[in-house]
């Protein structure tokens, strides 16, 4: 069973960034050290594929290489499948930045720790939706609960993201819609296989 | 949206408001960045003089603040009349109580205004002649829509509320068309994209429409109940044959025959109209041209059809009791302030008072705003920050933010009114503008009964007749006053003279000197203008999602996200100019240059540039130095978008 995780919406994701800020607003890192990020695909709008962004932050892998790589068990695995780190666990080494093959965990040099999403575990433990989901102005971007159906029309990987170590991430991707869209995108996924 | 305040009052949390049924509970970028603006480091707050020599400013006192606003504008009206101020009041925050600057300078004796509007005016007054009201569908209703037309609009990147919407249509099967010279978010998720020349909107509605007409998928019931004029309007359709509309438009003409069936086969149609197709000279008549088309269709009056271009339903607050209009009042078009500072003479202007308006980064010609502000005798700004226009001051004066006062609050999408509770006392020094004409009134020794004592009982007298007792309900959700339902012209009445749609309109013909029936005109700056030979490219300076204009840009929170400030080229206008991505280019025109850094994009037409509007981060370039200062054809616009240049590799 795949624990919970969150699904982007690649149709409906217009990379506004609303996300950022929200994720900024509730857990207040910032600039490099922020555990949310927009990554635009195509920005320039090259006529071979779609332009899309991929909204990103821990993906809560089943197999998660930080806490599997951590010599000081400052990651957790809960039942539900969030992957949490303890701050005041954390040694600072950094193996974790080096195992995850997503650039999730981010070393914050004034403390000496590194730190990453949580999925808001305290808000969904009160039922609330993660701040960065709740903030999507076009329900783009949305939470999947432990073991929830992926649905027919979501996958486990677009071009422009990757399971290079095998870690299971618990993100799922819906593909673009709209006619030129798709063609596109058709196109692209084409591409990257070959 | 709603606002978490923490333990020390800040604002810790910013949610949309579930109850408010247009937005589905969610916030936009700019909402959630209200929770660094309110507190950010850069908030003016306190009444800042500049110092003699002109070199940077220094804080001071209302106290001294007031008494020496109060004695130079004595000074000034004295010696050359009160119409020789100049008040110039943006959009900046919206509110009811902003129109009580209003009882200070009635009292002055007058002063001078501006007219007509820099955004929207003339597809507002194409609305009111061609329907009789800027009234529209709820927007709910674009749900049940099973084609969407979009022209000249961006929801995606600006009205993401709206975009959240047509993407549900979409995904319950509605075929999504965009009309846009550049590829924006908006037109990468359609599914029909149609790039034509700027200025050449009203060739394409008309050549639609006689494809339309020709293919017998006009709706002959609703055309003889409810139109007025529409055989000469078919007889103007002659004149717009596919051929002559792909010449002019630069389209290809099996795309339009396309679009034209496409559209013309599928109810419910929605046509929804941005603000971008009439910022030209030609801009009333390309929007009645445009708003035609759904009632060529019948698509007016049923769920998931009609046309959208600003609801005004919320507009239905009571005006301000005011003291009697004094002689000394006087006018001048809001686009063309920089001519107006140069030029007025009896009396010239001498002094200007600047709230909630950045013209010296928003106007056309926008360094002239600046050096016409500079030759003044007192320059006043009221602004939450220092923006270019703040750095022209005299005074400056700390402006309040939305969480800091109470006022009601109007629409321009979706229909409901809404309450804005104070849930913050204003920091430092900032008083509310109410507050600033009130005590500025004490000084002059002018009546101060026209301010509001007890907000709330004010602004419940601002209510429409009938509802004073919904203010309670309004403190807790927004409310459509409008009793109007859901449908707009449901009964399809149209409050126009003839009571139909008026596909011919002696209004129009009589009240802004155009043909009565909407006909397509070449722009005196546009791609086919002798000016064209020699500044090929037409500049659009189009609206960012990262922020309003030039609000919010300052915040370091949008910097992260923002998208970058750089000239968008074709390929093929970049190769020409041996520009390639990510050169440094020069862009300029008769009227100024500007240098930065070119995108060259495939998404954009050929012949056309763009450059995002409302950057001013400190000593980069302004697009406005290059923009001039036309007024539309209808209702006193502005006419950004009809703007020539070239551009070079630097």
């Amino acid at each position: 069973m795949s624990g919970a995780g969150f699904l982007v919406d690649l149709h409906r994701c217009v990379g506004c960034g609303s996300c950022v800020l929200a994720c900024r607003i509730e857990n207040g890192r910032a600039d490099e050290l922020a555990w949310r990020r927009v990554l635009p695909l195509n920005l320039k709008r090259h006529p071979g594929g779609p332009t899309y962004f991929l909204s990103v932050a821990c993906h809560h892998c089943d197999e998660p290489a930080c806490l599997r790589g951590c010599p000081s068990r400052a990651y957790e695995q809960r039942a539900d499948g969030v992957v949490v780190h303890h701050e005041d666990r954390c040694l600072g080494c950094r193996y974790c930045e080096m195992t995850c093959p997503f650039g999730t965990p981010k070393y914050d040099e004034r403390l000496g720790v590194v730190s990453k999403c949580h999925l808001c575990a305290d808000r969904l433990d009160q039922g609330l939706a993660p701040a960065c989901v709740a903030a999507c102005p076009t329900e783009a971007l949305r939470y999947q609960g432990p073991g929830a159906a992926i649905g027919a029309d979501a996958r486990a990987g677009v071009p422009g993201f990757l399971d290079p170590a095998g870690c299971r991430p618990n993100i799922r991707f819906a593909p673009p819609k709209g006619a030129r869209r798709v063609v596109l995108f058709a196109a692209l996924e084409k591409m990257v296989r070959r | 949206m709603l606002v978490t305040l923490d333990e020390h009052g800040r604002i810790a949390r910013i949610e949309g408001d579930p109850s408010n049924p247009a937005t589905g509970g969610h916030v936009c970028l700019k909402g959630l960045g209200y929770a660094q603006r309110v507190g950010y480091r850069d908030r003016l707050l306190t009444p800042m003089r500049r110092r003699h020599g002109g070199g940077g400013f220094d804080p001071i006192t209302w106290d001294v603040v007031l008494d020496a606003i109060t004695e130079r504008l004595t000074r000034i009206r004295a010696t050359n009349g009160p119409s020789s101020v100049l008040y110039y009041e943006g959009s900046g925050s919206h509110g009811a109580l902003n129109g009580l600057s209003m009882a200070f300078w009635r009292q002055f004796g007058g002063c001078t205004t501006t007219y007509g509007d820099l955004c929207w005016p003339a597809g507002l007054e194409a609305t009111r002649l061609t329907y009789g009201a800027n009234i529209h569908n709820h927007p709910r209703l674009t749900r049940d829509s099973r084609f969407i037309l979009i022209w000249g609009h961006n929801p995606a990147e600006t009205n993401i509320h709206q975009w959240r919407l047509i993407l549900d249509a979409q995904e319950r099967g509605a075929i999504v068309a965009v009309v846009d010279p550049r590829s924006t978010d908006t037109t990468d998720a359609a599914d029909i994209h149609l790039q034509p020349r700027p200025g050449t909107d009203a060739a394409l509605a008309l050549g639609l429409a006689r494809i339309i007409v020709d293919a017998g998928l006009h709706d002959t019931a609703f055309l003889g109940a409810h139109a007025a004029g529409f055989e000469q309007y078919r007889d103007r359709l002659a004149d717009y044959p596919v051929g002559r509309v792909a010449d002019i438009t630069g389209i290809d003409p099996v795309a339009i025959q396309d679009l034209a069936l496409a559209y013309g086969r599928t109810r419910p149609a929605l046509l929804i109209a941005g603000f971008g197709l009439q910022r030209h000279h030609r801009a009333g008549q390309t929007m009645r041209a445009v708003a035609l088309l759904p009632a060529v269709t019948g698509n007016v009056g049923v769920a998931g059809g009609g046309w959208q271009y600003a609801n005004l339903a919320s507009h239905c607050l009571r005006e301000l009791p005011l003291p009697q209009e004094p002689d000394g009042m006087r006018a001048i078009p809001v686009s063309q302030v920089a001519r107006h500072l140069e030029t007025l003479t009896d009396p010239p202007v001498r002094a200007a008072w600047i709230e909630r308006g950045n013209p010296c980064s928003q106007n056309p010609a926008a360094p002239r705003v600046r050096t016409g502000l500079a030759s003044l005798d007192l320059v006043v700004v009221v602004d939450q920050f220092m923006t270019p226009t703040a750095e022209c001051a005299d005074f400056v004066l700390p402006a309040k933010t939305l969480f800091e006062e109470e006022d009601l609050v109007t629409a321009y999408w979706h229909p409901y009114l809404q309450w804005r509770a104070k849930i913050l006392d204003p920091p430092g020094e900032v008083k509310p503008e109410s507050e600033i004409w009130r005590l500025l009134c004490e000084r002059f020794g002018y009546g101060v009964t026209w301010f509001p004592v007890d907000k709330i009982a004010y602004l419940r007298k601002l209510l429409p007749a009938g509802h004073e007792s919904a203010l309670e309900a309004l403190m807790e959700r927004p409310l459509d006053l409008s009793g109007r339902g859901d449908i707009a012209f449901p009964d399809r009445r149209f409050p126009t003279p003839s009571g139909k749609v008026e596909f011919a309109s002696e209004e129009a013909a009589e009240r802004w000197g155009v043909g009565a029936v909407p006909e397509y005109t070449p722009l005196a700056e546009g791609h086919s203008s002798a000016l064209a030979g020699r500044l090929p490219l037409q500049l659009l300076s189009c609206k960012t999602r990262d922020r309003i204009h030039s609000q919010f840009g300052n915040l370091d929170w949008v910097r992260e996200v923002e998208r970058p400030h750089v000239l968008d080229i074709s390929p093929q206008d970049g190769s020409a100019r041996g520009i390639i991505d990510g050169a440094r280019v020069a862009v300029w025109n008769d009227r100024g240059r500007i240098e930065l850094e070119a995108r060259v994009t495939p998404g954009i037409r050929p012949g056309v540039v763009h450059i995002l509007e409302g950057w001013c981060h400190e000593g980069d370039p302004d697009v406005n130095a290059l923009t001039a200062e036309g007024v539309t054809d209808m209702n006193h616009g502005a006419t950004f978008y009809e703007c020539l240049v070239n551009v070079e590799r630097l």
